[in-house]
């Protein structure tokens, strides 16, 4: 028998009871949308943290630190390994850059120095954390600027720098303490204003402005550097939104001419990004990374750690929605077993035609097949009208520019899944019924009644 | 007449026992006889005779209790459920009572059944069965639906079905038997002059002997036991032996 002849025969006895094919597609097609919609909100709620976590950083930046978090071999207990002293203190130089630069898959090595400086402008001061990155490399790691550029590499008298989301907010009177903004908030100093750059109090506020009488220090004063801003961090979604990004051999260089005011082992950086070639090989790198015996930390982790967390989630949602499913696959077998009563004498007859069990058994498992791929088809498409509906009228109204937590998704996996997966469950529900027809005697068709 | 090599069925000894409770019924006592290739024959019987039983066991839709049935060499006793259907594909076409034609097809594709079973392609399928429609003198019904025919065309459906697959051997069980007389006559004149045209061997099971009169053998049973085998030199439509084509309508 071809597979075309089972298919029309077994597409034309199903069609032959309309009613009940319809009926028993329509449990197919209600089980399987109720999957599916059930699903689809906890791949959303899923989407909706890996989402957020990917405006905080790249999913393919791993950020080396110079302390770790082990865990015990239960997993649980935490043992906290510092890079502050110790025999095991974990250092961040430039031979760590190389040796993570060998790790295969990886783009780009970057360190980071953080220094502590003070911004001038007049009588307003404001105090800066900076952040010195590699000017060619930084483009790869997507600073999130709110206006202006990246510095560029330091050259001349004048430093150039981004400040922090916040830093020309920050700028405050060195008497008064009033803040350099006007009555709406806003700040009074722009990018265009002329600032200077100290890492030397002494500089901005005298022994008395600091209530120290003058004890006779003979440290002689530090030196005020030209400071020009060219852009502003973005504030949004910005893990690094207080710090202000210069230079990094600016930085070595201030920490250098300043060791007498704010020391710094120029030697050492604070922390080292790592550019993966994609999402797929950062958990294998950042391993390879922690083996070398440094810290690691990338947004997979949070993620892994927030997917675990909804996976029991996804579970429940998934079993309410398989309930239904359920209800449906009985019907599907309740249905053949009806037709399989009815239909005693015609297989008798068909197996003295010569069909060979074989094929007996194959047209009620393509019917059954059937039921499945039409209860599935029909049942995606009303998930999508479901998940449509839920996500214009139910799950909108808190969007605060990320999108609601309640969402429905429906990738194409879960569409292509939904369908095969009620094929599969038809078929399994078609199995006995199939077998009992198999097993029919062909002496039924010989009987009259 | 009987030669050895030309024996396509050899029935020996069959004995068929059905349990009921605990009563024992003897369906079939002890039945020896065999057939030739070609050869038209009826077993003639009462209900209760166990005519019905040993067709069922010649077309191996059921087992003898005991006893051997050698049919083209080969002992229907010792075959697997799959061996019988797969042996009825290749040498058996069935002839019903009650016609069994399936309701939702086409007389068409009623006959061309079979072969779809056997995995024809459908081009080729349609036109044997037509041929074979022809045959039985129904090609202006081919799309018509059993249920717009009459029984008699019903069972010239059926009979093409039955031929459609070119089998070497023909069961009928009581074609006639849902039929008027004038109608039974002509069914019993085209399945013998079918038969022998195409140089099939027929058995037909019937309750009314005088059936007797078109074939070449006539195995009358009672009770299980074969009481007397009729030879007819002179059965009707014996003298066309197949030279003569179609010399029935």
């Amino acid at each position: 028998m071809s597979i075309i002849d089972t298919l029309t025969i077994a597409f034309r006895n199903l069609w032959r009871r309309k009613l009940r094919a319809v009926l028993t597609v329509l449990g197919m097609a209600i089980g399987t949308a109720a999957i599916v919609v059930m699903m689809s909100l906890g791949i959303g709620i899923n989407e909706y943290f890996r989402e957020s976590i990917e405006r905080t950083g790249s999913m393919t930046t791993i950020t080396v630190t110079n302390y770790r978090t082990n865990y015990s071999s239960d997993g649980m207990a935490e043992v906290y390994v510092s890079g502050l002293g110790g025999n095991d203190e974990i250092v961040l130089d430039n031979k760590a850059v190389e040796s993570i630069e060998k790790i295969g898959g990886v783009v780009a090595v970057m360190p980071l120095m953080e220094y502590w400086g003070q911004a001038v402008n007049g009588q307003y001061y404001a105090h800066l954390n900076i952040m010195g990155v590699d000017i060619d490399k930084a483009e790869l790691f997507e600073f999130s600027l709110a206006e202006g550029r990246m510095p560029s590499k330091h050259a001349g008298s004048a430093y150039e720098i981004v400040f922090g989301s916040w830093t020309l907010r920050e700028f405050t009177h060195k008497r008064t303490y009033r803040q350099a903004v006007d009555a709406m908030g806003n700040p009074k100093l722009t990018l265009d204003s002329r600032f200077q750059l100290t890492f030397d109090y002494s500089n901005i506020l005298s022994y008395d402005d600091m209530g120290m009488g003058q004890d006779g220090a003979t440290v002689s004063k530090g030196k005020l550097y030209k400071l020009r801003p060219v852009g502003v961090m973005s504030e949004e979604s910005n893990n690094y939104a207080w710090y202000s990004l210069m230079d990094i051999e600016a930085v070595k260089k201030l920490a250098k001419e300043n060791k007498a005011y704010n020391e710094l082992d120029t030697s050492r950086y604070s922390q080292i990004w790592v550019k993966c070639a994609d999402t797929g090989q950062v958990l294998d790198i950042q391993n390879q990374i922690m083996a070398l015996g440094y810290g690691a930390t990338s947004a997979q982790d949070t993620l892994n750690m927030v997917t675990e967390q909804f996976a029991s989630l996804q579970l429940l949602l998934g079993a309410i929605g398989s309930v239904s499913l359920l209800i449906a696959a009985i019907g599907i077998m309740n249905t053949m077993m009806m037709s399989i009563y009815e239909r005693t004498k015609e297989i008798g007859i068909i197996k003295v035609l010569g069909c060979r069990m074989g094929n007996i058994a194959g047209q009620f498992l393509t019917e059954a097949a059937y039921i499945g791929l039409f209860g599935g088809s029909v049942g995606l498409a009303v998930s999508y009208g479901l998940s449509a509906l839920l996500n214009m009228f139910v799950f909108a109204g808190d969007d605060m520019g990320i999108g609601s937590v309640m969402r429905s998704v429906i990738p194409m996996y879960l569409s292509a899944g939904a369908v095969g997966f009620s094929i599969v469950v038809a078929l399994l529900s078609g199995m006995y019924p199939a077998l009992r027809a198999m097993r029919l005697s062909a002496l039924t068709a010989i009987r009259n009644e | 007449m009987e030669q050895n090599n030309d024996i396509l069925m050899d029935i020996r000894d069959v004995k068929k026992t059905y349990h009921v409770g605990d009563v024992n019924i003897y369906a079939l006592c002890g039945v020896t006889f065999r057939l030739v290739a070609g050869e038209v024959c009826c077993i003639i019987g009462r209900s209760g005779s166990g005519k019905s039983t040993l067709l069922n066991m010649l077309a191996g839709l059921e087992n003898p209790t005991s006893g051997q049935i050698i049919i083209a060499h080969r002992h229907l006793e010792r075959m697997t459920q799959s061996e019988l259907i797969l042996f009825r594909q290749k040498n058996v076409g069935f002839i019903f009572q009650s016609f069994n034609l399936m309701p939702y097809y086409t007389a068409l594709e009623n006959v061309a059944l079979p072969l779809v079973f056997r995995g024809a392609p459908r081009a080729r399928r349609n036109k044997i069965a037509r041929d074979m429609l022809d045959a039985v003198g129904l090609s202006s019904h081919l799309q018509h639906k059993p249920m717009q025919m009459s029984g008699g065309q019903q069972q010239r459906v059926a009979i093409a079905r039955a031929l459609v697959s070119d089998p070497g051997i023909i069961f009928a069980d009581e074609p006639t038997g849902n039929l008027d007389s004038k109608t039974s006559d002509e069914v019993m004149h085209l399945i013998t002059h079918i038969a022998r045209e195409r140089r099939k061997t027929l058995v037909m099971v019937t309750h009314d002997p005088n059936m007797r009169q078109f074939t070449d053998k006539a195995i009358t049973l009672l009770d299980g036991k074969i009481i007397d085998i009729h030879i007819n030199e002179n059965a009707i439509g014996k003298e066309f032996d197949g030279k003569q084509a179609s010399a029935l309508h």
